[in-house]
């Protein structure tokens, strides 16, 4: 009997699609090889379009929603960790690594989603300034990220380049090359949760093809980069970036606090005190 | 009619001497420097030669830079709690000779005393407490170990605060135990040059505190110098984009502060008469050379008519003339450049079809000046609404609804700061959530505090100055 083979797609507004190009790219894994969408120009302005939207929707959920539908995710991982292991085996773990990534990379979903309605709390204060006045520094979310996975065959490690925006209300557009099947694998769970559509957009390609694009738009208000990535590509993101003030992040702590620190901006409000 | 009539009060010149032409402090010391290039730095309000500064050479920035390398590690060696009362001794020292340093700020920038005096000078020393206090407690700050220095910081102030942005600057790179390099704006310069001496007063140790002096060719010679571990830059978004640009690719820590084009929120609910005070501080504090000065002001239709009365016959008070005159309001701009700027960029409104209002005043024979100005009938895309004029030039633009007050709020590449007037709190905070601005005042306009981060959403700029947030422009995590 001929075994059916799932068709990965990108998953970008709450949907799964097709590159508009058209145009795929091989991914050989142990068992078996997929054909994964080689995203193109136009799907990366659309996968924008949707992330400012979802930033609005995401941004504004209350921060013990989040950590509901954060903590939630675990739960989804959780109830899929065979088809996990299996992925992750074909990509090249052993059965006990990937029983320890699953775990690793559940670990992390619960810490952030206990973070989700802390972080506002560790990261902002109330400065005693020099007067009669009401002082406090708080956060804001960035706004739209796009997130270059490090791609070694790690569910952990994937969530480890969408879980610290995600968790402080940014969107994440997360693009995978190597990694993909994992990552479109994970679109799935993303599907059956309760984040906003265009909260999380997965992509699949070649980074080399996007990477003019993303350091250009002028939406994306943040790059961060968890993979090794030539100078001469990096110092070129780095370049058009300069053209909006754009932030670029690359190999970010992935640990405590200051894994957040980088996607906030924090704001400054001040009032009199009086009668 | 009251009279508004004042006789001068001029603040003595005395207690302050300026040498003929100033060398570079590295290393400790004023040192003759390599280049011989050297350009005169004159009074703004008279257009009287003070001193000549030297434009640094790569050869300087280099000999600054290598001081610095060897002050790290003296510096480093010094222990948290020493270089915590370097820097109180620096604060106290700063207050003692306050004055001096008001009069020569005055003299060399065109600021009104009053403010120098009563703002510039007590916001220096008290940063300088105000980050001694940190100085032994990094480790409280941020409850990560891994936070270490950069090394080796460069940093680049403007001409609109000079002292103060030094202060910004230095007080927290020495705090988190890193050594600077400093290059003052070349208009400028003086007042660095008379805080070195406080340096060698303080005992810092040799090569921690550099200061050079040039223009931007010196500026991107410190961006560019292969040994520069971190870049604080304060300027225009412009040259900000340039910095970014040439540390593309290098491992450089960078912060920016840059510009602005804040709007100041009015509601109908307001209490007018505050808010006339405010937008007034909030765009003529300091000639509005201020990035983060209120030079939109966002008029709820229905006040419109009623404030801008009260505000131009408030306008028509500000005594603009000699800085150094106690009751001066607004001093000189700051050079003929800005001014000529400031000039076009008006032009160009009137143009456009903005309706101008000028005080009528009467400005100095010499010296740069510009009559306080107030733009109404303007649209959003005049360049007087989306372009920083970095002078005292307000524009109005209206409102119908507080959605639509946010909305045109955020309408810009800029998000340093904004201002909120009414006295219903909860819109208060509805509009503060809402806007694209690193800082938010609301009843009040222009506030500074050292333990009060300062710095820009958006192309304003990234990382903060001032209170527990500014430590982390200095230090970096060590994984």
């Amino acid at each position: 009997m001929i075994e059916i083979k799932k068709t990965y797609k990108n998953y970008v507004g709450g949907k799964y699609v097709r590159s508009e190009s058209g145009k795929t790219f091989t991914l050989s894994l142990k068992n078996d090889s997929y054909e994964v969408p080689l995203t193109s120009k136009k799907d990366i302005r659309d996968a924008v379009t949707s992330s400012k939207k979802g930033f609005q929707n995401w941004s504004q959920i209350s921060p013990y929603t989040k950590t509901q539908i954060l903590y939630r995710l675990s739960e989804m991982i959780e109830g899929n960790k065979d088809s996990y292991t299996e992925l992750l085996i074909s990509g090249g773990s052993t059965r006990n690594q990937a029983k320890k990534d699953i775990e690793t990379a559940i670990k992390n979903i619960v810490w952030y989603a206990g973070l989700a309605d802390k972080w506002e709390q560790v990261a902002g204060n109330l400065n005693p300034v020099n007067g009669e006045y009401f002082n406090i520094s708080h956060q804001n979310p960035i706004g739209v990220v796009f997130s270059l996975n490090a791609d070694n065959n790690s569910l952990a490690s994937l969530l480890n380049s969408i879980l610290q925006p995600l968790t402080v209300g940014c969107s994440v557009i997360s693009f995978s090359e190597e990694s993909s099947i994992i990552a479109l694998k994970f679109a799935e769970d993303i599907n059956n949760s309760d984040f906003p559509d265009g909260s999380l957009n997965i992509l699949s390609g070649q980074f080399e093809n996007v990477y003019e694009d993303i350091s250009k738009h002028v939406e994306i208000n943040l790059v961060s980069i968890y993979k090794e990535v030539p100078t001469e590509i990096l110092t070129k993101i780095q370049e058009n970036a300069s053209n909006s003030v754009k932030r670029i992040i690359y190999m970010p702590s992935i640990d405590g606090i200051s894994s957040v620190l980088p996607f906030l901006e924090t704001k400054t409000v001040w009032h009199p005190k009086g009668t | 009619m009251v009279n508004w009539e004042y006789s001068e009060s001029i603040e003595s010149q005395d207690i302050v001497s300026i040498k003929d032409k100033y060398q570079n402090f590295v290393n400790g010391k004023f040192q003759q420097p390599n280049s011989k290039k050297y350009i005169d730095t004159i009074s703004p309000s008279s257009e009287e030669f003070l001193s000549k500064i030297v434009i640094s050479n790569e050869k300087d920035v280099d000999t600054a830079v290598q001081s610095a390398q060897m002050g790290f590690e003296k510096w480093e060696n010094t222990t948290p709690h020493e270089r915590s009362k370097y820097l109180f001794k620096l604060a106290r020292l700063i207050q003692e000779r306050s004055r001096e340093f008001a009069v020569l700020e005055s003299l060399d920038g065109g600021k009104p005393i009053k403010e120098s005096r009563d703002f510039d000078l007590p916001q220096v020393a008290a940063n300088f407490f105000y980050f001694a206090g940190w100085a032994d407690k990094i480790d409280l700050s941020w409850g990560a170990k891994s936070l270490k220095p950069y090394g080796v910081v460069g940093q680049i102030i403007p001409w609109n605060f000079p002292l103060l942005m030094l202060a910004w600057k230095v007080a927290p790179a020495l705090a988190t135990g890193n050594t600077v390099v400093l290059k003052p704006a070349e208009t400028t310069s003086l007042t660095a040059l008379l805080f070195a001496d406080l340096c060698e007063q303080a005992g810092i140790p040799d090569g921690v505190v550099n200061i050079i002096t040039g223009d931007g060719t010196t500026g991107s010679l410190i961006v560019n110098h292969k040994d520069i571990n971190k870049i604080a830059f304060t300027g225009s978004t412009q040259v900000g984009k340039l910095i970014q640009k040439s540390l593309a690719g290098r491992d450089v820590g960078l912060t920016l502060e840059l510009g602005g084009k804040a709007a100041n929120i009015v509601y109908e609910d307001a209490a007018i008469d505050q808010a006339v005070e405010g937008v007034v501080n909030g765009i003529f504090f300091n000639q509005g050379h201020v990035c983060c000065a209120g030079s939109r002001l966002l008029l709820q239709e229905s006040i419109h008519d009623e404030f801008i009365t009260k505000l131009e016959k408030r306008m028509q008070t500000l005594r603009v003339g000699n800085p150094l005159d106690k009751n001066t309001d607004i001093g000189a701009v700051n050079s003929k450049e800005q001014l000529n700027k400031i000039q076009e960029l008006v032009n160009e409104g009137v143009s456009d079809g903005g309706k101008i209002f000028q005080t009528e005043c009467e400005l100095p024979g010499n010296g740069f000046w510009f009559k306080p100005t107030l733009f109404t009938d303007v649209q959003p895309s005049y360049s007087i609404a989306r372009e920083e004029i970095f002078g005292p030039v307000l524009t109005t633009l209206t409102f119908r609804t507080p959605q639509e007050a946010i909305e045109i709020a955020n309408n810009t590449e800029y998000g340093l700061s904004a201002g909120i007037w009414t006295e219903k709190g909860s819109k208060i905070l509805w509009t503060a959530d809402r806007l694209e601005a690193g800082v938010v005042w609301a009843n009040t306009f222009n506030k500074f505090d050292p333990a009060s981060p300062f710095g820009g959403y958006k192309e304003s700029g990234f990382g903060r100055e001032g209170g527990r947030h500014g430590l982390l422009s200095y230090l970096k995590a060590e994984s």
